[in-house]
């Protein structure tokens, strides 16, 4: 039985689903707090010491919040899409070395890889059916968008993907994060800035945040959501923005893994990730802050015209330099 | 009469003849030329052959008891003609000039709506600002309605602005207001759109409407200046400068030149003011927030200087009959100049964002083009007329207020797309920040205003302010009394609108904001 509690504990508590609440949180908040001050603003500052827990109040009053479900909307679909997304996204998380293990306690198996960035796809389709069962036209407008960036940039997502992955030699995420001597993103940075550019598309932010430009489609697949529905799509946008860097984190920064100067390695490697997702989040705060919203025919000429063909590229050039970086990392 | 008035007087006695009742002036230099029922067509194509940039300002209708007169102010080169025509009372309908001026259709259908002349041959005779329910018959700016609560009904046959369900199953609406994102104040326009494409723009204002020129015949000129304020918040002061001007007008009397000169700085600051926001909303519309939150900080500047100034940071309540309500302080002067030099660094700066960044310039390069031919066809002003090159600014062409003594040029950008008239507003604003430098360093000294009386005399004129969106056109009657007999605003909003129906058409439906917002649309002062 001890076993069993350590595992309800590592899946519940740490690294798993509190930890991954907590550090979306904090996440956001840091997210918020660094795009107002890139923005001249001020950002949250009233709830909790600089506004650290505003994300948390966010969330808590949504929930309080009346919950209605339109009479035209797809009844179950409508209902179920933004917590399936939400968990969905969370159980993806649940693969991937935090504390120098993941949650199941590196009960990984061989091509893990491909499972997680499946788990992400899937919930994103989650998302758009929540708009798609809204039968909203702006809804119906802002998931179609979700639904053509998606498909079109989860091609390059992969490919870039498998560039750690041919590195290291291995489909499982634990042993690319920790096949990383070197940062894979000192080896190749080529393919880390193609990456983070798909990531950006795959997160809905500028200049790719077509799917929720309120100037267009008011809301997009969220239009129609209130309350307690809201409260979870918007969770499983903050926890895919975490989620996103987190990748980004174990296949070009060496996920967890860095120096133990003293103590317990599991709070020095949760140290190392948290900062590194931070450090990737900023990254992506700032393209962001520095970028105007494309049109949606101006990003999908982006990624057909520009990214896929330079993502096989770089698979290629990686390929093709491989057993030579290789030989650097040993 | 000066040289130019008699060569168009004579145009008209050439092409006119007999059908010409009378030639006069309105005011000094403002001529008129009264001519028989129909003829105004051919007074109307007279001026256009005779100078290819004149279009419509305004179309004033005036109830004169039994009839109503229309005018039809068709402004030059340099000045405002007015043609002047006449329809009885009870059958009030008249020709539609919209197959010579395409940019009168909502001139005409404003009038047909408020004083219930007809405009035979008038390609969509909809209504254009009362509600759909209004009822028939009642024109509110006739003498004789009577408009306490009036009752009303939905009737069948009045045609509503409304766009009709699609026929041939190939075309979608959609439709943008009156509550939508991208339009802060409430209008409607209803777009059909084939795929992404946009194949047909429908608006509709009015949702707003105050009454504005009504209720100016019910209080005092001096209690109508803080009206016409208020019927556009961003630009109070042009409107405040132009009623006052054409009252001054009346009364022949002239500004003491220190008043001019803080006149003209009180416009630009309006005008810098208005271009700021206008660029920061322009960042919101295509999803470039940074840009919006810089822009919208440094706005702040102006909002400050305004109230050193005035008192107010937006409503300025600063120009009065006479000349101004506040004299300018030494002290305020050095800080002012302090504020500008620092504002103009930052405008430096979102030039060359404009200019260089890669993203906005997809969004803005080549969007929404209006072409010259359109610009001066659909009697558009302002910035949207000269970033599609027409070299138009009331303050070149007919000097008020100080800008007759101070340099500065016309900006003027030959694209014609939604990136021209930004970059018109840019360096605008630079300009602006000269004039106001210029005036800072020149300031006349003396009285800062005169006590003008509160009757005026019957007579009436016309008066022209280059406000941020372009001409403002006001025309005010006395009749003798402290209440004016009719006072006709032409905002320059209401003038560009139909543009946005050219520019939209056949273009990207995700495009339809960020157009529109270069048009630096105004719905306050649409509705006024």
């Amino acid at each position: 039985m001890s076993l069993d509690l350590g595992f309800a504990f590592r899946v519940l508590v740490f690294p798993g689903f509190a930890f991954v609440l907590l550090l979306t949180m904090f996440c956001d908040w840091v997210e918020r707090k660094v795009e107002a001050r890139m923005q001249n603003r001020m950002g949250p500052t009233y709830t909790g010491p600089a506004g650290a827990i505003q994300p948390l109040a966010d969330f808590v009053k949504l929930l309080a919040k009346e919950d209605v479900i339109p009479v035209e909307t797809r009844g179950a679909i409508f209902r179920v899409a933004p917590v399936l997304s939400f968990s969905f996204f969370v159980f993806a998380f649940l693969f991937l070395p935090v504390d120098g293990a993941n949650a199941i306690q590196n009960s990984n198996f061989e091509g893990d890889l491909i499972f997680v960035l499946t788990l992400v796809s899937i919930a994103n389709f989650f998302l758009f059916l929540s708009g798609w069962s809204s039968t909203n036209p702006y809804s119906a407008v802002g998931a179609a968008r979700v639904l053509t960036q998606l498909l079109s940039y989860d091609i390059p997502l992969f490919v870039l993907a498998a560039a750690p992955a041919f590195l290291a030699g291995d489909l499982s995420v634990a042993a690319i994060a920790s096949s990383q001597d070197i940062p894979f993103l000192l080896l190749a940075p080529w393919t880390f800035v193609l990456f983070v550019a798909a990531l950006q598309a795959e997160l809905e932010k500028d200049p790719f945040d077509v799917p929720d430009a309120e100037t267009e489609v008011v809301g997009g697949y969220e239009t129609e959501y209130t309350g307690r529905r809201l409260a979870f799509l918007k969770l499983a946008k903050d926890v895919q923005a975490v989620l996103g860097a987190a990748i980004a984190v174990e296949l070009f920064l060496g996920g967890p893994y860095g120096p133990v100067p003293f103590g317990s390695s599991t709070l020095w490697y949760t140290l190392w990730f948290t900062l590194k997702v931070l450090a990737v989040i900023m990254v992506s705060e700032y393209l962001t802050c520095v970028f105007a919203r494309l049109r949606i025919d101006q990003v999908l000429a982006a990624n057909w015209r520009a990214l896929l063909p330079l993502s096989v590229l770089s698979l290629v050039a990686t390929v093709a330099l491989g057993s030579w970086i290789r030989r650097l990392t040993r | 009469m000066s040289h130019a008035e008699q060569e168009i007087a004579a145009l008209f006695d050439r092409e006119l003849g007999g059908k010409i009742l009378r030639t006069g002036t309105l005011q000094p230099g403002k001529l008129f030329v009264r001519v028989v029922a129909g003829a105004h067509r051919d007074a109307v194509r007279a001026l256009l052959e005779s100078d290819g940039d004149a279009g419509l300002s305004a179309l004033t209708g005036l109830d004169l008891g039994n009839a109503i007169e229309l005018m039809y102010h068709i402004r030059t080169r340099k000045t405002v003609v007015t043609i002047r025509t006449e329809v009885p009372k009870g059958s009030a309908e008249i020709e539609s000039i919209t197959d010579l001026i395409p940019g009168a259709e909502f001139h005409e259908r404003e009038v047909a709506d408020l004083l219930g002349v007809k405009f035979r041959g008038h390609p969509n005779p909809k209504r254009l600002i009362l509600p759909d329910d209004w009822p028939e018959g009642l024109f509110p700016l006739r003498k004789d309605a009577k408009l306490a609560a009036p009752e009303m009904t939905r009737s069948a046959s009045v045609s509503s602005g409304d766009v009709q369900p699609p026929d041939d199953g190939k075309l979608v609406s959609i439709v943008f207001g009156p509550q939508h994102p991208a339009l802060i104040e409430p209008e409607r326009f209803s777009l059909k759109v084939d795929g992404e494409i946009v194949e047909e723009v429908e608006p509709r204002i009015g949702y707003v409407h105050r009454g504005i020129e009504k209720a100016a015949e019910k209080r005092t000129y001096l209690q109508d200046i803080y009206l016409v304020e208020r019927v556009c918040g961003i630009c109070n002061a042009c409107h405040t400068a132009c009623f006052c001007q054409a009252v001054e007008a009346i009364l022949g009397a002239s500004v003491p030149p220190r008043a001019s000169y803080l006149r003209t700085l009180i416009l630009e600051l309006n005008r810098i003011h208005s271009h700021m926001l206008l660029l920061g909303h322009a960042g919101f519309e295509i999803g470039y927030e940074t840009l919006f939150q810089y822009i919208w900080r440094d706005r702040e500047r102006v909002m400050d200087i305004v109230e050193w100034l005035t008192g107010n940071r937006v409503i300025a309540s600063f120009i009065t009959i006479g000349g101004v309500r506040r004299d300018l302080q030494d002290e305020t002067v050095s800080k002012i100049k302090r504020e500008l030099s620092t504002l103009e660094e930052r405008m430096g700066f979102y030039r060359r964002i404009f200019e260089n960044d890669a993203t906005l310039k997809m969004r803005t390069k080549n969007v929404g083009v209006l072409s010259r031919e359109d610009a001066l066809k659909l009697c558009v002003v302002g910035p949207v007329a000269r970033g599609s090159g027409v070299k138009m600014d009331v303050r070149k062409d007919e000097p008020y207020a100080a800008y007759g003594e101070i340099p500065f040029n016309v900006v003027t950008y030959s694209e014609g797309d939604s990136w021209a008239r930004f970059m018109v507003r840019l360096d605008e604003i630079a300009e602006s920040i000269k004039i106001i430098n210029y005036v800072l360093e020149n300031l006349p000294s003396g009285p800062y205003r005169v006590r003008a009386p509160r009757t005026v005399p019957a007579g009436e004129a016309i008066s022209r302010v280059e406000a941020p969106r372009g001409e403002l056109f006001y025309y005010v009657k006395g009749n003798g009394t402290a209440y004016p007999e009719r006072v006709k605003i032409r905002t320059p909003t209401f003038a560009n609108i139909l543009s946005f129906v050219r520019i939209a058409k056949g273009g990207n439906i995700a495009d339809v904001p960020a157009s529109f917002a270069s048009l630096d649309p105004c719905f306050s002062c649409t509705d006024r």
